[in-house]
């Protein structure tokens, strides 16, 4: 059962339409669900929109880990006592901000109740709730074997069972980037049947198979919990999609990870083309460290995002000439993280390292870094952390492109020239 | 028009920026917005004569100038002949000529012309027999890449020109260019793979000219079949396999290989050693317009009819693993409009053609127009094999 519905023309009509449609279907166990408070609708041109408590929803959000200085990745800032959502929450509400989205929840349910519950019940903040899929499980995901698929299961309906009925979440988002596990070398998996094709091509093409037939299944089961929120695919780029068109037919939207610089470039017609469903930005931004001159640059971070953003508002619903059909998205990321450099390091995780990790030419200013990289993992915060505590919390500071974004949403400037950040 | 009027013309224009040039020209570029035209070559010792061909490149010992030729000039006494032997003296593979203003300068030192106004160069040429190809014509482009101290404000480039026998004017549009420094006032430059037995042709009547009926050059939409390597000699080639990536060290390249071609007398011979010489462990190389663009800077065509590339390829054992062959997916200041991959892709020992699909994809702009990659873990011996045919269509 999708959650995504047709639009209606002549209001009346098509709502006594839809009602006795719903009636009918409803029996059928296959239907639109017009009480589904969060559900992605398909417009008469084609364009889609994201509707909240009957409204249409920008989503406007950041991707939110905030782990402190001199902690890494593994700290449960869910039960941290200081609550940091708290005085993020509150800056990001004065931001326009209105959605976070977490790459999984925490493992203590009643933490991550109390999060969900202070960030919409403070400050109207709704949550994309993500679930990793297994992806960096040691030695590999194995996404042909059915017991870990079972594993990847129980803890994905777990998560909807205990949170769907929090007011705060706005929908789930399966994976991060796991196609590339199928499509490029990123933790690659083995199968029996991957491992009897010769071809390696025809190798990726069974690997893409399966992950998003599992994909399907996982999406199929979470309607059937939960038929008020819808289900996003969290992959990389557009790899694969020409593959989740015919095997993961039941997903709702595609929440995209992309770097792609000041522009990116056909992405909302390419997915129209390749997969036709809406699209959240899920990942995307830039870094706020230049490594060619190898300083701060606030401002470069700002162009890019201000681009990046100007973009996304040029191909929501019933935008001119844009694709309409993106929701929005959720930059990268709300808060420097400082242990991402040298994670396996912990005395660097207590320095904010100016090493670039990866090299990306789309971001131009500082390609000419040395061995051209130019990707700052631990700079990438709209948000940055001082060493100094302000209530027990590493104090925020936020950069240029928190300023800058809060202008642009609060008045969106597509074609003012004037007002986009100069570099 | 008689060659004494044409001169009294000519010097009643340009006597003012003439006259600037000699005074200031180590203070800064002239502007010659006023004059309709500005002479790079207009005859041997011409006092209107602006710049200098002085900047020999690539293979410069192949290169012979007789800037007096007699023998049949376009208007005036002389005309200028360049005869390229296409020996690789140098071992580059490519020749050419610059004119520069002052003699010799790379964008060290300070000299050129303002040339705000104009809106485009015309030049006369023919071939010594007709067939011979020059790669490209063009206007500025010196220190831009790398930056030198007082580089050109703009580069503008040709596509391969083939010569006639006769005299024939050629037009580049400098339409909504920056033309406010440049010293590199006109260059050719063509390759011993589009000449294989050298070429004989003459150059006369160089010459900027503010022409109001120019108009900016959009990205014109290009026809298919479009090229990116058809024969070693065809004019048709588009893009230059400049963007040699990884371990670069790894690859020898040869874009003018008899063995076995599929079509025609050329195909591209790829030997990848796998040694890792720059411990990358992969290697790849990308066509790319102009030459080693990786999005810097403006370039590439529009290929928006394109449904598809082809390519044939083979191995020279057969079973020899190519990661990925690409088209688009540069990124950068200017980036490509979109990206399409195949692979990865085992050779065949006989010639195999493969497709990249490109429906749906925005092919406006596209810088990259072919690249394949491959690694050491795949090929730890390494790998040889060849391209032929390789096209939009």
């Amino acid at each position: 059962m999708s959650v995504v519905r047709k639009a209606a023309g002549r209001r009346i009509f098509l709502a006594a339409c839809g009602f006795l449609l719903f009636v009918c279907l409803l029996g059928a166990g296959d239907s639109p669900n017009p009480r589904a408070k969060t559900y992605i609708k398909k417009l008469k041109n084609g364009h889609y929109q994201l509707i909240v408590d009957k409204k249409p929803y920008i989503v406007k959000g950041a991707c939110y880990s905030p782990i402190p200085i001199g902690q890494n990745h593994e700290y449960d800032w869910w039960s941290d006592p200081n609550k940091p959502w708290i005085a993020d929450g509150k800056l990001m509400k004065e931001m326009g901000l209105n959605t976070i989205r977490i790459y999984q929840p925490g493992e203590n349910p009643e933490a991550v109740k109390r999060v969900l519950k202070d960030l919409y019940e403070l400050y109207g903040i709704r949550v994309i709730m993500g679930h990793w899929l297994g992806f960096w499980e040691y030695p590999c995901p194995f996404y042909g074997d059915r017991f870990f698929q079972d594993k990847i299961k129980k803890e994905v309906f777990e998560m909807v069972e205990l949170y769907k009925d929090e007011p705060g979440i706005l929908f789930w988002s399966l994976g991060n980037e796991n196609n590339y596990s199928c499509l490029r070398d990123v933790n690659i998996w083995p199968s029996e049947e991957v491992d009897k094709e010769p071809d390696p091509q025809k190798q990726k093409a069974i690997r893409a198979r399966i992950y998003y037939s599992f994909i399907n299944e996982l999406t199929k089961q979470i309607h059937q919990i939960d038929p008020n929120h819808p289900v996003a695919l969290g992959n990389g780029e557009l790899v694969g999609l020409d593959f989740a068109k015919d095997y993961a037919p039941d997903i709702d939207l595609v929440a995209c990870i992309i770097y792609r610089g000041k522009t990116f470039g056909n992405l909302f017609n390419s997915l129209k083309a390749t997969f036709d469903r809406p699209i959240v930005l899920a990942e995307f931004g830039a870094d706020a460290y230049d490594s060619y001159l190898q300083k701060e640059d606030q401002n470069m971070q700002a162009f890019f995002l201000e681009s990046q953003w100007r973009q996304i508002y040029e191909n929501l619903a019933n935008s001119k000439a844009g694709a309409g059909n993106c929701l929005g998205g959720t930059m990268f990321e709300w808060t420097d993280e400082w242990w991402k450099h040298d994670e396996n390091n912990p005395d660097s995780w207590k320095a904010h390292d100016t090493g670039a990790g990866w090299s990306n030419g789309s971001y131009y200013f500082d390609i000419k870094a040395e061995g051209n990289k130019n990707m700052n993992e631990e700079w990438f915060g709209i948000v940055s952390l001082s060493e100094e505590l302000e209530n027990g919390l590493n104090k925020r500071l936020p950069r240029k492109a928190y300023y800058v974004l809060r202008e642009f949403w609060s008045k969106p400037a597509l074609n003012n020239t004037k007002k986009r950040v100069k570099k | 028009m008689k060659k004494f009027l044409v001169l009294m013309f000519a010097a009643l224009i340009i006597a003012p920026a003439f006259a600037q040039e000699q005074t200031n020209v180590a203070t800064k570029a002239e502007p010659a917005a006023a004059a309709k035209e500005f002479v790079v070559y207009s005859d041997k010792n011409a006092r209107n004569n602006h710049y200098i061909p002085s900047g020999w490149m690539g293979d410069y010992g192949d290169i012979k100038l007789n800037d007096q030729a007699m023998d049949n000039p376009y208007s005036g006494a002389t005309s200028m002949q360049f005869s390229y032997s296409s020996k690789k003296s140098q071992a580059k593979g490519w020749a050419g000529v610059y004119w520069q203003n002052p003699a010799n300068n790379w964008g060290s030192k300070k000299g050129g012309f303002d040339l705000t106004g104009m809106t485009k160069l015309t030049l006369w040429a023919r071939g010594a027999k007709g067939g011979e190809v020059i790669q490209k014509f063009k206007v500025g482009g010196i220190g831009i890449e790398p930056k030198a101290t007082y580089p050109d404000s703009a580069e503008v480039e040709t596509e391969p020109v083939e010569l006639t026998d006769t005299w024939k004017q050629y037009t580049i549009n400098l339409a909504g260019k920056d033309l406010s420094y440049i010293s590199g006032g006109f260059g050719w430059v063509t390759t011993s793979d589009l000449n294989p037995d050298g070429a004989t042709f003459y150059i006369d009547d160089i010459k900027f000219e503010a022409d109001p009926a120019m108009k900016p050059e959009g990205k014109k939409l290009e026809g298919m079949p479009f090229y990116i390597y058809s024969d070693r000699t065809s004019p048709k080639n588009h893009f230059i396999p400049s963007g040699w990536m990884g371990d670069y060290g790894d690859i020898k390249y040869e874009g003018a290989s008899k063995e076995d071609p599929y079509l025609g007398d050329s195909c591209i011979k790829i030997i990848y050693n796998g040694k890792a010489a720059q411990g990358a462990r992969w290697a790849g190389i990308f066509w790319q317009n102009p030459a080693n663009n990786w999005g810097g800077s403006d370039g590439g065509y529009d290929l928006s009819k394109a449904a598809k590339l082809t390519f044939w390829a083979r191995g020279a054992n057969g079973g020899e693993r190519i990661e990925e062959f690409k088209v688009g997916g540069i990124m950068g200041e200017y980036s490509d409009s979109d990206s399409a991959t195949i692979g990865p892709v085992i050779l065949n020992k006989e010639w195999t053609q493969y497709s990249i699909d490109l429906k749906g994809k925005d092919m406006s702009y596209i810088i990259g127009g072919f690249a394949w990659a491959t690694n050491i873990d795949n090929n730890p011996e390494g790998a040889t094999f060849y391209l032929d045919e390789i096209k939009y269509e």
